[in-house]
């Protein structure tokens, strides 16, 4: 009997802060139907049998767990700050009588209420959806469907541990609250006020010193090899600029504009100064987390997409040709040479070949002087190291058609990102002058793949590339590279008769340790598999991001109603009229709101640079198409921003209730 | 010269579905002259913040009209209200109703600043204000950071920046205790002694006692007055008292 009344308290309770309580439960049920599905999906046995199905399933564990911190924070995030507007309440229920312990007992109530309720949801949810979310990998897998209903157990299991964690985590903060709510507190609370924000000066400096240091590095990274650890000290650097700016910079900023007398008292500026000083104060810390999930979702998402509409493209960098053979250049090659040429005879194929022998290798480069002293390799010289990759003059001008001449020690150079700057290059005893600096070259995929950057380089004579070939192998040993032969072929073939083809020639060459066979079109798949699970996660990950931005909006939106209220009513008493008030509320919101929005759009410009390096190391270059992702995602996603406004700003005006 | 003029005013309202009527004021006239200390009096429900809604233009009458300064403020348009309420009348409320989110200085400045004054100006009329009201040294603090009686004062030079020709306060002494509203009264005395009309509607008898006139509203009508002449302030509390005991056990004292 007693235990049906904490009961009923308990549902009452959430019934009465439903306009709280509700979206918390969303948020649970959202996170509770995401976890599971991610799960399952990593699990799934059909997904194991499919053809690069098994990246897929690495990247679908990656995702899980990123969920799952996300989840942790966020939920307990979200918890907290309801328990902080319920203060309040349990200072009343203590001035009425109950106990603390009373009020733990209805709290477990509370919290075994909305697990239940949001364990259910959303793992029924989550199972529904799982099959469309199958449906949809498989279709980005060119896979075929098996029909059937596909239950993981174990999804389930890890998904119940998980947020019954959660659950408890937050009951345990409940109990914090609890314990802290006092009736003496609750009695003094309307005489406390709130302080005038101070300017902090030294914070915005911070603040403005790391937002300019993250946004440096990323203009300055040219290297794509740098390009990853740089870039998350970029990202960490942005985010910590990002939330000094919002919180110090941004009072600093507004204080300052106070202290101009002139500006300050203006009807237009009086208003809204001081009412954004205050707002900036209670919404900084949520708005800058709006801003960094916001960059988050528009990075991901506009990097996956790219890669996703450009893997035709990437492929093409990677394998120029349909075939490629790369082998070691020895005495057996002719003989190699001469299966590859049955099997195309057998075939009846005739192809265009472009056969060449090249020698590549990895150094230092300092200034124009290439070196190959492991001595000297240490991790922040990581952007200077460079490939070498050498080709004499004969093979250059066969394959590319041409007719160059080059000196003794004269060199063409080119440089497959960035720029080299000097006119000259010493290499072992060699000093070569650069002939020409030149803007293509025979495209070799292997350079293509490689995070460092490769100087292609044209010498006058094989007899160069073979002493250079004895220099690299007393200086790396056993590490040494080897002179290889290239040959690339195209075929008029369909998918299938290249995947046939591209079987027999690895049986043929399969054997001998150097040989490598790469296929296109046998690539393909696996490109689509990783790029698929990539983009499949970044939108995953979007909808969770953009979930939680949604979120923090709308609690932004219930407490500032509350506090509008008041000063609504007091403004038009001291002679405002309805217009100008809610004009001047309108135009704060707005500000206050589409903020982040702007700056998020001000850190993705800044990180096209990076981004650009990051996605080199996909072998992706094509900028237009980048931009033309980021565009739309940032398009797409201020839309939908905008959205998430009109409706929050719904219930803040019910809240204000403009009379 | 009569400032304030008060002819006839009733006021309906309706309840929420429109099926009772409420009759907050009857029938109300009276007349306020340049440089008059008025207190209404009345008791909860008679009616008096009703009617100084309707003289702070907050509200419109049924039917019966109010003029100021010869304007008849039911034909001001609704968009310049609000500039004529910040030009012509000052405000004190019982809450104070100062915006924490500004100075005390800024609080008074408000109304300015709304009109678009220069600093300058605005500095001018602040300082002699301030000493005036002894708050010079609570300019820069905020409103939380005062007493009450501290922040009634902000409130009265807000009400005063605009140099208004009425000062409207509504239970003003309401919420300060005896010392500060002793001393608020005084400082209402003082401003009314260099020309300034107030109009207080309070239902405490010691506000009331330094009006230099009291009205007394009862089930929405003007029931009864009385002027001060040359009685003193503690003469004044006690016909006050009279008036209010013979009020409530139904005697009839029409003026």
């Amino acid at each position: 009997m007693r235990n049906g009344f904490y009961f009923k308290l308990a549902a009452s309770n959430l019934k009465r802060n439903a306009k709280t309580y509700f979206p918390y439960l969303i948020t649970c049920v959202v996170s509770i139907m995401m976890y599971e599905m991610v799960c399952a999906l990593g699990q799934n046995p059909q997904l194991a049998t499919m053809a690069a199905g098994d990246s897929m399933q690495s990247l679908l564990g990656f995702g899980s767990f990123i969920v799952a911190v996300f989840s942790v924070v966020f939920l307990i995030y979200t918890y907290s700050f309801l328990m902080g507007r319920r203060q309040l309440e349990f200072g009343m229920f203590n001035i009425l009588g109950m106990e603390k312990r009373h009020i733990a007992r209805i709290m477990v109530y509370e919290s075994l209420l909305t697990l239940l309720v949001s364990l259910t949801c959303g793992l029924l949810l989550g199972m529904a959806l799982n099959k469309v979310m199958f449906l949809v990998i498989v279709k980005l897998l060119n896979g075929t469907v098996q029909f059937g209903f596909d239950f993981s157990f174990s999804a389930v299991v890890s998904t119940i541990l998980l947020f019954t964690f959660i659950f408890f985590v937050n009951y345990l903060n409940a109990l914090r609250v609890v314990h802290l709510a006092s009736p003496v507190e609750l009695l003094h609370r309307s005489h406390y006020g709130q302080k005038e924000p101070k300017s902090k000066w030294l914070m915005t400096l911070i603040g403005i010193v790391c937002l300019g240091i993250g946004y440096y590095i990323s203009l300055t990274t040219t290297n794509p090899l740098g390009a990853f650890g740089m870039f998350c000290i970029a990202v960490l650097l942005v985010m910590l600029g990002t939330y000094l700016l919002f919180t110090a910079g941004s009072i600093t900023l507004l204080q300052f504009l106070k202290h101009r007398k002139k500006y300050y008292y203006q009807t237009s500026h009086f208003i809204s100064i001081s009412g954004l000083l205050y707002r900036m104060k209670q919404n900084a810390a949520g708005l800058s987390n709006i801003c960094i999930l916001s960059t988050m979702v528009l990075v991901i998402l506009s990097t996956t997409c790219s890669l996703w509409f450009g893997i035709e493209d990437s492929l093409y960098r990677r394998y120029p040709s349909e075939f490629v053979l790369t082998m070691n250049d020895d005495e057996l090659t002719d003989a190699r040479l001469a299966v590859v040429d049955d099997i195309l005879a057998g075939e009846h194929l005739s192809v265009d070949k472009t056969t060449y022998h090249y020698l590549a290798f990895t150094g230092m480069l300092d200034g124009s002087h290439f070196v190959t002293d492991r001595s000297e390799f240490s991790m922040n010289q990581i952007s200077r190291i460079y490939n070498l990759f050498l080709v004499d003059l004969k093979d250059y001008n066969a394959a590319m058609g041409t007719n160059a001449y080059l000196a003794d020690n004269e060199i063409l150079l080119y440089c497959n990102r960035g720029h080299y700057g000097p006119d000259t290059l010493d290499i072992s005893d060699y000093h070569f002058i650069v002939k020409e600096k030149l803007d293509h070259f025979i495209d070799n995929g292997n350079a293509a793949a490689d995070i460092a950057t490769t100087l292609f380089i044209v010498v006058p004579d094989q007899s160069i590339i073979d002493a250079l070939y004895t220099y690299q192998l007393t200086a790396y040993g056993e590490n040494a590279s080897q002179i290889q032969l290239y040959e690339g072929f195209d075929t008029q073939l369909d998918d299938e008769a290249n995947l046939a083809l591209y079987d027999k020639l690895t049986a043929a060459l399969g054997d001998s340790e150097g040989d490598i066979v790469e296929s296109r079109t046998q690539s393909r798949q696996s490109y689509i598999s990783l790029y698929g699970g990539l983009l499949f996660i970044g939108i995953f990950l979007s909808v969770l991001f953009i979930m939680a931005t949604i979120i923090i909006i709308y609690y932004k939106q219930i407490t500032e109603g509350m506090e509008d209220r008041d000063h609504y009513i007091i403004m038009q008493k001291v002679g405002m009229d309805q217009s100008m008030v809610k004009k001047a509320i309108h135009s704060q919101i707005l500000t206050v709101f589409f903020l982040p929005l702007v700056v998020a759009l001000i850190h993705l410009l800044f990180a096209f640079p990076i981004i650009k390096g990051l996605l080199l190391l996909f072998s992706f270059s094509n900028t237009t198409l980048y931009l033309q992702c980021a565009l739309i995602c940032f398009v797409i996603f201020a839309l939908a921003y905008t959205g998430i406004y009109a409706l929050t700003s719904k219930t803040y005006y019910h809240i204000v209730k403009m009379n | 010269m009569t400032l304030l003029q008060v002819q006839n005013v009733k006021k309906i309202y309706l309840t929420r579905f429109g099926s009772n009527k409420v009759e907050a004021l009857k029938d109300v006239s009276f007349r306020v002259e340049q440089g008059e200390y008025v207190a209404i009096m009345g008791e909860s429900g008679s009616g008096k913040t009703t009617l100084l809604n309707i003289l702070a233009a907050l509200d419109k009458p049924t039917s019966g009209q109010v003029i100021l300064d010869g304007q008849q403020l039911n034909t001001i348009q609704e968009r310049h209200l609000a500039s004529f309420r910040r030009e012509n009348l000052g405000f004190v409320f019982q809450e104070f109703n100062l915006l924490d989110n500004f100075s005390n200085q800024d609080n008074i400045l408000l109304p300015l600043v709304l009109s678009g004054y220069k600093v300058d100006e605005m500095e001018k009329r602040l300082m002699p204000l301030a000493k005036e009201l002894d708050i010079a040294d609570l300019l820069k603090k905020f409103p939380y950071e005062v007493s009450g009686g501290q922040k009634q004062r902000i409130a009265v030079a807000r009400a005063l920046i605009h140099e208004p020709k009425l000062i409207l306060a509504d239970e003003p002494t309401g919420a300060l205790d005896s010392r500060s509203t002793e001393s608020l009264l005084n400082l209402f005395g003082r401003i009314n002694g260099r020309g300034q009309t107030i109009l207080m509607v309070t239902h405490s008898t010691l506000a009331a006692s330094h009006a230099s006139r009291v009205l007394f509203i009862k089930d929405g009508e003007v029931f009864h007055q009385i002027y001060k002449g040359h009685r003193s302030n503690e003469e004044m509390f006690l016909r006050i008292q009279e008036t209010l005991t013979l009020l409530s056990t139904g005697g009839g004292l029409h003026a």
